[in-house]
């Protein structure tokens, strides 16, 4: 019996159905299910090129499956660290995979103080002081991620090294694509920016407090 | 129709230029008599690179409108000092030069010359390319120790073909910010403005002085080259450390003023070094003398 027509019809039949979540995938407007719908359309024209013996689609969309796999991973693997870091110690780890490696000598400025700021970094090691507060920022600070966030844009201090070291530096713009792209991502980021800034803001009561306290405690003698 | 080639044009905007060339107005509140520094200023540096290059002149100025402790003069020569920075020489700035010569020189037999050599250093040329492609040619040319060598460069208004060359040239300023050059001019107008900065916050008398050094960086080749590493050692070996508290420099103005008298077209700075040195050892003598009396 010959089945070639068979093969034909479930062919046309399967490009056509594929040819819907080609449409669904490009109409997504976020990340994720844009991923999604990509991969459901990889699995169906691999499945609709095996009867005709499509072989060049076939190949294409093996490829493309675990590339698509791949990158709905990392996406939801970001979410997921950002939330879980909103819930936990306020780290901002999660994005040192987006991050780019710089040596910084001793002597050797990162950012200076008015200047406009376009990305945020992470120390590694070395010594790191701001230069106006005289504050040595630890191993493990981020430094920069408010100006990102701010209205003015402007850095609020000046970034010496002082002892050589190892930064890691990520551009606004990777952040913001990342933002615009994973609105799961955006609310818990800004949910984590938040949380830092209430955290600074509690930081500076208690020091304003500490200060103040001594004024109450010792009056002076009369 | 309109919104999807804004659309374009903000996807491109790193190669086909900014959509936004809405002058900058000068910031409001400047001292007597700077008005027409900074809006001579403006104007320079829209021609010199675009109208977003002018508003960083413009928020980089505003630092300093409204402080007290600038007064218009020394605020007249951060505006006309960090314009003059801002817009430095490099093969771009000279092209455009060029074919601005001509413009206002067309039908002028009493012109300026047609035809102008002009010598470089192989990294300084490579340099004004945007980093993706300077840094492996830099790299490939250092492996070769070719970085210093000297090119000669011929800018001509002589024939069609020069003149087209020129405008080649010119349009590469669309690709200026995203040089070698531009990150370290960048840097090193951001170091003089924290240079000038601290200086107000901790020897105000200072301040004028180190605004001053902005004029030994000039031109290029190796008159810049000598110009830069010369501004380094007096702000490194002089100003940094004082505004640090590491040296007891009561009278940084002077100090600067002696290094500054010091400096020679010499690569190795021998007298420059020697100088600093002196003025060094003696603010320490000095400052040790005084913790001990």
């Amino acid at each position: 019996m010959d089945t070639s027509h068979l093969a034909e019809h479930a062919g046309t039949a399967s490009s056509f159905f594929a040819s819907i979540f080609v449409v669904a995938t490009l109409s997504m407007r976020t990340m994720i299910p844009l991923r999604v719908f990509g991969i459901l359309t990889n699995i169906i024209l691999i499945a609709s090129a095996i009867p005709t013996r499509n072989y060049p689609t076939l190949v294409l969309h093996a490829v493309l499956l675990p590339l698509n796999t791949y990158r709905l991973h990392q996406m939801l693997q970001l979410v997921r660290d950002v939330k879980k870091s909103v819930n936990s110690d306020l780290s901002m780890e999660w994005l040192k995979p987006f991050m780019t490696e710089r040596k910084c000598a001793a002597g050797e400025m990162v950012f200076y103080k008015d200047e406009k700021a376009e990305s945020m970094f992470y120390i590694v090691s070395g010594r790191f002081q701001l230069v106006e507060s005289g504050i040595e920022l630890p191993v493990g600070a981020i430094v920069g991620e408010f100006g990102m966030l701010s209205p003015s844009n402007l850095r609020t201090q000046t970034l010496e090294c002082i002892e050589a070291g190892v930064i890691l530096s990520v551009n606004y713009t990777q952040v913001e694509e990342l933002y615009v792209q994973n609105p799961a991502f955006g609310f818990y980021f800004l949910r984590l920016a938040s949380a830092r800034l209430f955290e600074n803001i509690e930081k500076l009561e208690q020091r304003l407090a500490q200060h103040a306290t001594p004024a109450f405690a010792a009056p002076r003698p009369a | 129709m309109a919104s999807l080639l804004s659309s374009l044009r903000y996807l491109l905007a790193d190669f086909i230029g900014e959509d936004d060339d809405t002058p900058p107005f000068p910031p409001d509140g400047l001292p007597d008599g700077a008005a027409p520094v900074v809006s001579e200023a403006i104007h320079r540096l829209i021609d010199y690179q675009g109208a977003g290059y002018a508003r960083l002149y413009v928020e980089r100025l505003r630092r300093f409108v409204g402080r007290r402790d600038v007064d218009a003069a020394m605020f007249g020569e951060i505006a006309r000092l960090m314009a003059m920075r801002m817009s430095y020489e490099d093969p771009i700035r000279i092209a455009q030069q060029k074919l601005a010569e001509l413009e206002i020189g067309t039908g002028n037999p009493r012109g300026p010359s047609a035809d102008d050599v002009r010598k470089f250093r192989f990294d300084e040329l490579v340099g004004a390319l945007p980093a993706a492609v300077a840094e492996p040619v830099l790299d490939v040319l250092e492996r070769l120790g070719w970085t210093r060598k000297r090119v000669s460069i011929r800018f001509s208004t002589k024939s069609r073909w020069g003149i087209r060359r020129l405008k080649i040239e010119a349009g590469l300023r669309r690709w200026r910010l995203f040089s070698v050059r531009y990150a370290r001019e960048r840097a090193w107008v951001e170091r003089w403005l924290h240079m000038v900065g601290r200086s107000l916050a901790k020897q105000p008398m200072a301040a004028s002085a180190i605004v001053q050094t902005a004029d030994m960086v000039q031109g290029y080749g190796d008159a810049y080259r000598q110009g830069l590493i010369d501004w380094h050692a007096i702000i490194d070996g002089l100003a940094k450390p004082t505004f640090d508290g590491a040296l007891p420099l009561g009278d940084l103005a002077a100090a600067i003023a002696e290094a500054r008298a010091a400096v020679m077209p010499d690569p190795r700075q021998v007298a420059l070094k020697r100088v600093i040195a002196e003025i060094r050892a003696r603010a320490l003598a000095a400052g040790a003398n005084a913790a001990a009396g």
